[in-house]
């Protein structure tokens, strides 16, 4: 074991005695970002923290500890590493660290800013930080999921170490570190491009221009925010006065599609031309019982068999219906045939 | 009606036996309460023995699903007869759960 020099060794001994103090710390700033980003809606890959092992400190005191004067100057004995999904991210989560925290700008690095303009590589911003007011220093690293990844292999490959790679594998490792950077950056696109797209999508059901709106699963989720069921589903709990339980409608998708539907403008057309047909097919599997607790998909799943049936429809193609929503087994053939019964005596 | 609740392998198996009317649903709920404590194990109600449903009982269905989903467990249910099948068809509830 090597000895530590008598300065280094203090610094070693006043660590052991503060490291659960740090802890403490590292918790409160990890809990503090966590419920920060949460009440802003940033959602993240994930956060990292900890407090730097007795071990590690002894090591980078062996390796330079003649460069700290007391322990205040080791920024990194508290970390933590927030990474993000988007490139975007990385500056509003830095934003937000800078909101909570006093930051330390002269030791704090941007090293996206430091490349030179024909160089590609670890792309990370570290901000050193203190809780305002307060005089522990502790180091914030934020990077995007593919950073980190690159970080890692980085590591992993020992690029940084004292052999140096030779040219061409060097080449190859910016090739790579460029192909991770351009990812992010489309990623980063492809995120605005959807969210304009729901935008649109939500602006076109809103003014009810629902021929133009292409069927798919994001415009019909925000066509269920509009409840276009709802009506049809109070019909139906009004027979026993049932109340009804919140169910996701959007394993009905494939089905409305396989029934040839292509714009919301169907959907809405669907709902108007067989909604009392649905009406009557629950009313007559209902009435008979006392059942008080319906789906929200109750609605739907009746307007789904009415479509079948009053297009001459079989058996096979009722279950089909409940293949997709139970997926498929012996005992949807059943339902099925009850279905069938139920419509011979309504004449459908 | 006759309630347990056994740990086969990772999942909980509740297997129900008799009548789910509105007169054994508190005893039932009672019985079931365990399994709201899933801690990620997926969950089998065991319908085979199971004669009938009321509204009572598809509630404390809803009880453990909704327990249990947060906690990332699936609920599936098993043996249900056909006019169990019926009244879980006609309520919409086949949406809700996962069927074995």
């Amino acid at each position: 074991m090597t000895q530590l020099p008598p300065h280094s060794e203090a610094l070693l001994t006043q660590f052991i005695e503060i490291r659960p103090q740090l802890l403490t710390l590292s918790d409160q700033v990890y809990d503090l970002l966590r419920q920060t980003f949460s009440e802003q809606g940033i959602e993240l890959n994930t956060i990292e923290h900890r407090v730097k092992s007795v071990d590690s400190l002894k090591g980078k005191l062996e390796r330079k500890g003649d460069k700290y004067k007391t322990l205040e100057d080791i920024t990194d004995l508290i970390g933590l590493r927030i990474i993000t999904f988007y490139t975007d991210d990385v500056d509003k989560v830095a934003a937000i660290v800078q909101q909570l925290f006093d930051i330390d700008w002269e030791h704090s690095v941007d090293k996206r800013k430091l490349h030179e303009l024909t160089s590609f590589g670890y792309n990370s911003l570290h901000y050193i930080c203190r809780e305002k007011g307060g005089h522990q220093p502790f180091e914030i690293q934020m990077r995007t999921a593919l950073q980190h990844v690159w970080s890692a292999i980085e590591h992993d490959i020992g690029y940084k170490g004292a052999v140096k790679l030779p040219p061409e594998y060097r080449r190859q490792f910016s090739r790579l570190a460029g192909m991770l950077e351009l990812a992010d950056d489309e990623f980063s696109r492809l995120r605005t491009t959807m969210v304009n797209y729901r935008r649109q999508v939500q602006a076109l059901v809103k003014s009810g221009r629902l021929d133009e709106v292409p069927l798919s699963t994001d415009s019909f989720n925000s066509y269920l925010q509009l409840h276009p069921f709802d009506r049809l589903n109070k019909r139906i709990a009004a027979v026993n006065q049932a109340e009804v339980f919140p169910a996701s409608l959007t394993s009905y998708l494939p089905i409305l599609e396989h029934f040839g539907m292509e714009s919301l403008g169907d959907v809405e057309r669907f709902i108007a031309d067989y909604q009392e047909a649905a009406y009557q097919l629950a009313l007559s599997q209902l009435a008979i019982t006392d059942l008080d607790i319906l789906s929200e998909s109750v609605g739907l799943q009746n307007l789904c068999f009415v479509y079948i049936l009053k297009k001459g429809g079989n058996a096979d193609e009722l279950r089909f219906v409940f293949d997709t929503i139970n997926g498929q087994q012996p005992s949807n053939a059943l339902l099925a045939d009850n279905i069938m019964n139920l419509a011979k005596n309504l004449k459908m | 009606m006759k309630t347990s609740i056994e740990l086969q392998g990772d999942a909980l198996i509740a297997k129900l036996e008799g009548r789910l009317d509105t007169a054994a649903a508190p005893k039932t709920e009672q019985e079931l309460k365990p399994l709201h404590d899933c801690q990620g194990k997926n969950i089998v109600l065991d319908c085979s023995q199971l004669d009938y449903i009321s509204s009572s009982g598809l509630r404390i269905f809803l009880g453990v699903l909704k327990a249990a989903k947060p906690k990332g467990s699936h609920v599936y249910i098993q043996g249900l007869n056909a006019d169990l099948q019926s009244v879980f068809a006609m309520t919409g509830f086949t949406n809700l759960f996962e069927f074995k």
